[in-house]
C-alpha cells in the first residue's frame, strides 16, 4: 500500500493552521471539481483532496495521521500501519460531514477504519442497515460517450463502461464497474441523450433499478466539422479549376461523391450537398467551402503563362477591400 | 466487471422525447420538491415549455443531468442557490465557448491545410 501524503495533496506544510488547511482545501476543491475542471485527472485529484481534508481538518485524525506519518512512511513510498493499529477517532460507519466516504482510498480505510462501508455518506447512517429496510429506486447514472462522426451519422455498436454504486450482500455500498454493448442509432448529434432503462444502479428492497443516460459527444474529425445538422468540409481546388469550372471528387461521411465546381469560383464559396449531413426528419446537408490552393513551385513555362495572365488581368486588385 | 454479450438497443431522448414530472425528478434526484421549485425559481433548471392546458411541469433529460450537477456542486462546494445559479450559468458559457473554440480551431486548421 502506498503512503498518502495528505499535506502534499493540499499543498500545505505540516505546521499549517486549520485555517490554512481549510483555505487550501476550498481552493483545490473548486479547481478540481469534476463538474468544473477540464483537467484529465480532475476526478481523482478531487477525491484525493477531499480525503486529505477529511483527515487534516479534524484535530484528532490529524494527530493520528501525523504519528503514522512519522512511523509508517518508508523511503520507497510504501506504507505499513503498525501491528495492531486501531484508530481512536472512531470513524467506522458514518460521521462524515462533507466528503463522500465511499470514494476514499485503501490507505484511508486501513488507518481510519470502515468509513467506506457506511451505507450513506455524510448523513450518519452507518453500517448500511438503513437501506435494507426500505424500498428505494436505484440511482440513475449520467455518462458521456464520444463518437466518431462516421459512427454518429451512420450508427454503430459501442461498448460503454461506467460505475454504479451497488450494495453487496452485507449492505455495503461499493462502486462497481459495468460494461454494456449498446447499439447507437444513426444520426445522433452532439448533446443528444439516449436512455437505457434499468441499467443504472440496482434498486433496494425491491425498488426499481435506475436508468443509464448517455450524452453523446463528437470526437474531432481530421476533415469534417459539424454545425448543427450540417457537416462542413474545406475542399481545396486548383486556380484553373476555380477559373474554368470542373467536376471534382469530394469525400462525404458516407462515401465519395462528384461535385460540380462552377466556373469563376473563389475561395470561401460554399456548395451545398443536400441531405449529406446528419440524417433525420430534417436531414442536414454537407457544406463544401472551396479553397483555392497553389502548387508550391511552377516550371518556367507555367511562370510565363502566369506573366501573360498578369498582363491580361491587370485591372484586378485582390486587395481593393484594404484600400491599397 | 459484468460483461453482457447481447447488444442493447437504446431509446433516443431528443428535445421532443421523453419528459419527467416533478415527482419523477424528485425521485430520481433523491431530493424534495421544494428544492426543485427553488432551482426553477432561480432559473437553474427549467421545465420544458408546455401547451397552456398542461397542469404540471415536465422536465427533459438535460434538466435531469443539470440537477445532478447542481446537487454535486452544492454538496461539494457548499454553494447557496444564487451562487449555484451563477456557477452553472458561467459553466455553461465556458463549455459553449470551449466547444466553439475547438470547432473554430479545427476549421482554421482545415483552412490553412495543416
Amino acid at each position: 500500500m502506498d503512503f498518502k501524503d495528505y499535506y502534499a495533496a493540499l499543498g500545505v506544510s505540516e505546521s499549517a493552521t486549520p485555517e490554512e488547511i481549510k483555505k487550501a482545501y476550498r481552493k483545490l476543491a473548486r479547481k478540481y471539481h469534476p463538474d468544473v475542471s477540464k483537467e484529465e485527472n480532475a476526478s481523482d485529484k478531487f477525491k484525493e483532496v477531499g480525503e486529505a481534508y477529511e483527515v487534516l481538518k479534524d484535530p484528532e485524525k490529524r494527530a493520528e495521521y501525523d504519528q503514522l506519518r512519522k512511523y509508517g512512511a518508508r523511503d520507497d513510498g510504501s506504507f505499513q500501519p503498525p501491528p495492531g493499529w486501531q484508530s481512536a477517532s472512531g470513524f467506522g460507519g458514518g460521521g462524515y460531514t462533507e466528503a463522500d466516504a465511499r470514494q476514499f482510498s485503501d490507505f484511508f480505510e486501513e488507518i481510519f477504519g470502515g468509513g467506506r462501508h457506511g451505507g450513506f455518506s455524510g448523513t450518519g447512517f452507518g453500517g448500511g442497515g438503513f437501506r435494507q429496510n426500505m424500498r428505494m429506486r436505484g440511482e440513475d447514472v449520467h455518462a458521456k460517450l464520444a463518437l466518431f462522426l462516421e459512427e454518429a451519422i451512420n450508427g454503430c455498436e459501442k461498448q460503454v463502461s461506467f460505475t454504479v454504486q451497488e450494495a453487496d450482500q452485507h449492505g455495503r455500498v461499493m462502486p462497481r464497474q459495468k460494461t454494456l454493448k449498446v447499439k447507437i442509432p444513426a444520426g445522433m448529434r452532439e448533446g443528444q441523450h439516449i436512455r437505457l432503462k434499468g441499467q443504472g444502479a440496482p434498486g433496494v428492497g425491491g425498488g426499481e433499478a435506475g436508468d443509464l443516460f448517455i450524452e453523446v459527444e463528437l470526437a474531432p474529425h481530421p476533415h469534417f466539422t459539424v454545425e448543427g445538422r450540417d457537416v462542413m468540409l474545406t475542399l481545396p481546388i486548383a486556380p484553373w479549376e476555380a477559373a474554368l469550372g470542373t467536376t471534382v471528387t469530394a469525400p462525404t461521411v458516407s462515401g465519395k461523391v462528384n461535385v460540380k465546381v462552377p466556373k469563376g469560383s473563389t475561395s470561401g464559396r460554399k456548395l451545398r450537398l443536400k441531405g449529406k449531413g446528419f440524417p433525420g426528419k430534417h436531414p442536414g446537408d454537407q457544406i463544401i467551402v472551396l479553397q483555392v490552393a497553389m502548387p508550391e513551385q511552377h516550371n518556367p513555362e507555367a511562370e510565363r503563362l502566369y506573366e501573360q495572365l498578369a498582363e491580361l488581368e491587370k485591372n484586378f486588385n485582390p486587395r481593393s477591400k484594404l484600400h491599397v | 466487471m459484468t460483461k453482457h454479450n447481447t447488444t442493447l438497443t437504446v431509446e433516443v431522448l431528443d428535445n421532443n422525447g421523453s419528459t419527467f414530472t416533478l415527482r419523477e425528478v424528485c425521485e430520481r434526484g433523491d431530493c424534495h420538491a421544494e428544492f426543485i421549485i427553488n432551482l426553477v425559481d432561480y432559473g437553474i433548471i427549467a421545465p420544458v415549455e408546455e401547451a397552456e392546458e398542461a397542469l404540471q411541469w415536465q422536465f427533459d433529460v438535460a434538466a435531469l443531468s443539470r440537477l445532478q450537477k447542481a446537487m454535486r456542486l452544492q454538496r461539494d462546494l457548499n454553494l447557496n442557490l444564487p451562487g449555484l445559479a451563477l456557477s452553472l450559468d458561467l459553466l455553461d458559457e465556458v463549455n459553449a465557448m470551449r466547444r466553439d473554440m475547438a470547432r473554430l480551431e479545427q476549421r482554421l486548421r482545415h483552412l490553412t491545410g495543416e
